[in-house]
């Protein structure tokens, strides 16, 4: 009967979430909008390859003088450049518009400022000219080093493999680091989006007087297990509808829209680290839920509710203040404190965990402060609804509720009825 | 003899240091029903909470077929609380199907209960609507087919009548009537006496916590008096061991008839003694004229404490 149940309470609250026309309004709101970027995106692309075919095919009439030495007249002819007379010059045929542009390069180019004269042709086509000054100098600098290998080491980074190795097993290094993160952006989703719906789903209860319907007709416990385990289903739901968009995008329209190129073949999914973040998720998500029943049983009416659920987001944003210790200084007192503390210990945890600094104790611990304190915030979520939910206008005294042995309306001033 | 369908024995109950409810006894036999009475504040929702386990008794038993009840067990009882509500968000038919697979209905049979009864109640062509669009006693309609889905073995009504018409509270009346002749068990708090009179088999009153009266209404008419005269007159009401004057107002009296005393006697006592008789009828005391001799002392209380407080 109890399963029975739980399965009519998972497919009722999952059901009668996803039959809303606002549900579907919000979810789809994400993809639409990502859409219309992505649409703008494409637009926006096509708009630049045309602009930049443009420019490059365009020709203009340049002058130039040279107090370095380092380009010929030959070379400055193949851009279609000749020599002006003085700086004063150049400059004063590029306002009188006989000429489009006027380079002045200085005695030490690596030092000094190459000064570009043109005339105004809008912000984007502007930077032709600085385009063409550089290649110039570029192509004056390659031929006096001669060699061609040379000049492009002396223009580009070298191309670096770098092999790290953890217990002699070689690493994934930032490849094996990005999947457990995905961890972190679900637990983030699945926060934000379902905690203001698991506040405002136990108080339903008790905003609607359906309580004692409830209590009477199942066990509080099987009504919160399946209000959880509907979110999650709908979190998953919602995390689908979101990824969609990207995934469309990434595998149809890379070119289009101008992803940068993800290699998804070179993540490397090491088990250790995905089956610590997956942990982490579900100990994480399953104690802020927890505790979200438990402030909705306690409190009157959504309103009054809204104010903890702030507290309850700005919790899970707090270890980004100490970010930058998360990556560099992961031993240090706040990362410490921060990977203990039960509210801010997902986050923490599951970046550490990503960035390979947490280890196997530490990881032993935080799962047990993250299930153990689930757990007991489930029972408190349970004895507070059983408690709370009856107190239909009042905010229950959670000392009351606590120290009373029994499930009693201990509240002093109680009136009978 | 079946053992009692509800098992009450030395209940006492205590918010804080307050004791609300102290020593209370009473069965309520299969097959009855049994009327729940006494003003507002003395106990009788918190006696019923404290019996489906929503409350935790201070001591005492509380057994409903030989046990303490259980949620699992909700399959078995319609509750319609004093504090209605349902999921107002969703539509008639999902909260009436949710509510009956809780008790045990497949999908399919608790739906098609579910349209039956709107059909029976008038309230078929809103089946698709939200809740909170219907009105407050077609809602309640709604939630009283919720608490006698499955036929219940056990019905409490808390006030089922609270909200309703005369018209929907014949019908409601006539639907837990159909559900006593399947077999149910009613146990039913209301004020209204005159349904108390012709539905219940036994009632209980409860004052300050305690059983004022129990047993079948014979017995409690009885208790409070039995017959009485009503008589329109003049002159003085003689003092008599034949009976109680119990109304004394210019040409009207009431008078509690002793057990051994006979009508005509009295008449004929009234005569001789110089009244002028111009109406005189016996009747039984009513139900709502004991409810309001037993707890009009304490209304009276309770008014005058709050003049005090005002004060």
């Amino acid at each position: 009967m109890a399963q029975h149940n739980l399965s009519t309470v998972v497919t009722f609250e999952f059901f009668r979430t996803i039959g809303k026309k606002r549900f579907w309004a919000g979810t789809l709101a994400v993809p639409f909008i990502m859409a219309v970027v992505f649409g703008l995106l494409f637009a926006s692309n096509t708009a630049t390859d045309t602009a930049a075919n443009a420019q490059k095919s365009a020709e203009f009439t340049i002058s130039y003088t040279d107090a370095s030495g380092l380009i010929s007249p030959g070379q400055a002819a193949v851009f279609g450049a000749t020599t002006a007379a003085s700086a004063d010059e150049g400059v004063a045929a590029v306002q009188s518009g006989s000429i489009d542009a006027f380079f002045d390069f200085p005695a030490d180019p690596a030092s000094d400022t190459v000064k570009v004269y043109g005339a105004d042709q809008g912000m984007f086509e502007n930077n032709k000219y600085s385009a063409v000054a550089q290649a110039m100098l570029t192509q004056a600098v390659n031929t006096r080093i001669g060699s061609a290998e040379l000049s492009a080491l002396a223009s580009t980074d070298a191309t670096i493999d770098m092999k790290t190795y953890r217990d002699g097993v070689e690493s994934g290094g930032f490849n094996s680091a990005v999947p457990p993160l995905f961890f972190l952006v679900i637990f983030y989703g699945l926060i934000i989006l379902l905690g203001g719906q698991m506040l405002s789903s136990t108080l339903e209860e008790k905003e609607n007087r359906v309580t004692e319907m409830i209590l009477t007709t199942l066990k509080p416990t099987t009504l919160i297990s399946g209000k959880v385990l509907a979110l999650f289903a709908i979190g998953l739901l919602q995390m689908v509808i979101f990824a969609s968009p990207v995934v469309i995008g990434y595998l149809f329209f890379r070119e289009q829209i101008n992803i940068p190129d993800l290699d998804l073949k070179a993540l490397v999914f090491e088990p250790a680290p995905m089956i610590t973040g997956f942990l982490i998720l579900v100990g994480g998500f399953a104690l802020f839920t927890n505790t979200l029943v438990a402030i909705g049983a306690i409190m009157p009416t959504v309103k009054e509710a809204g104010n903890y659920m702030a507290v309850m987001i700005a919790l899970i944003f707090i270890p980004f203040y100490a970010v930058s210790l998360i990556f560099s200084n992961p031993q240090s007192l706040i990362v410490q404190v921060f990977t203990y503390f039960p509210f801010s210990a997902p986050v923490t945890a599951l970046l550490r965990n990503g960035l390979g600094s947490l280890s196997v104790v530490e990881t032993a611990i935080v799962l047990a402060i993250l299930y153990i304190g689930a757990v007991l915030m489930f029972f408190l979520a349970v004895r507070l609804f059983q408690y709370g939910s009856i107190s239909y206008a009042s905010k229950v005294n959670i000392k009351t509720a606590l120290s009373s042995g029994r499930r009693i309306p201990a509240a002093t001033g109680t009136t009978p009825r | 003899m079946s053992e009692a369908l509800v098992h009450i024995d030395q209940f006492r109950m205590d918010f804080g240091d307050k004791t609300v409810i102290r020593d209370l006894s009473f069965d309520v036999e299969r097959g009855e029903t049994f009327g729940f009475l006494g003003s507002n504040g003395s106990g009788k929702t918190t006696t019923i909470r404290a019996l489906l386990g929503i409350y935790q008794p201070t001591a005492g038993t509380l057994h409903i077929d030989g046990k303490p009840f259980r949620p699992e067990d909700g399959g078995r009882l319609g509750y319609l609380p004093e504090e209605r509500g349902l999921y107002k968000k969703e539509k008639v038919i999902d909260v009436m199907t949710y509510f009956g697979r809780l008790k045990g209905l497949d999908r399919h049979a608790a739906k098609t209960w579910s349209l039956e009864y709107l059909e029976r109640v008038a309230l078929a062509d809103k089946a698709g609507v939200q809740l909170d669009k219907l009105s407050g006693g077609q809602q309640q309609k709604v939630q009283l087919g919720v608490t006698i889905m499955n036929d219940p073995e056990l019905l409490i009504l808390d006030e089922p009548t609270k909200g309703f018409d005369p018209v929907n509270r014949r019908l409601l009346m006539d639907i837990i009537d159909g559900q006593k002749t399947k077999g149910a068990t009613v146990m039913m708090v209301t004020h209204q006496m005159e349904e108390v009179e012709r539905l219940c088999d036994r009632v209980i009153l409860l004052k300050n916590g305690t059983a004022e009266a129990y047993g079948t209404i014979d017995d409690i008419q009885n208790q409070y008096g039995g017959r009485i005269v009503r008589l329109k007159h003049s002159g003085p009401v003689p003092s008599s061991p034949r009976y109680t004057v119990t109304v004394n107002e210019t040409n009207y009296s009431e008078l509690s008839i002793a057990d051994d005393a006979d009508e005509a006697d009295i008449l004929r006592e009234l005569v001789a003694a110089g009244v002028s008789v111009r109406s005189f009828t016996t009747t039984k005391i009513s139900l709502e004229e004991i409810f309001i001799r037993v707890y009009g002392d304490q209304n009276r209380a309770d008014a005058a404490a709050l003049q005090m407080a005002e004060a």
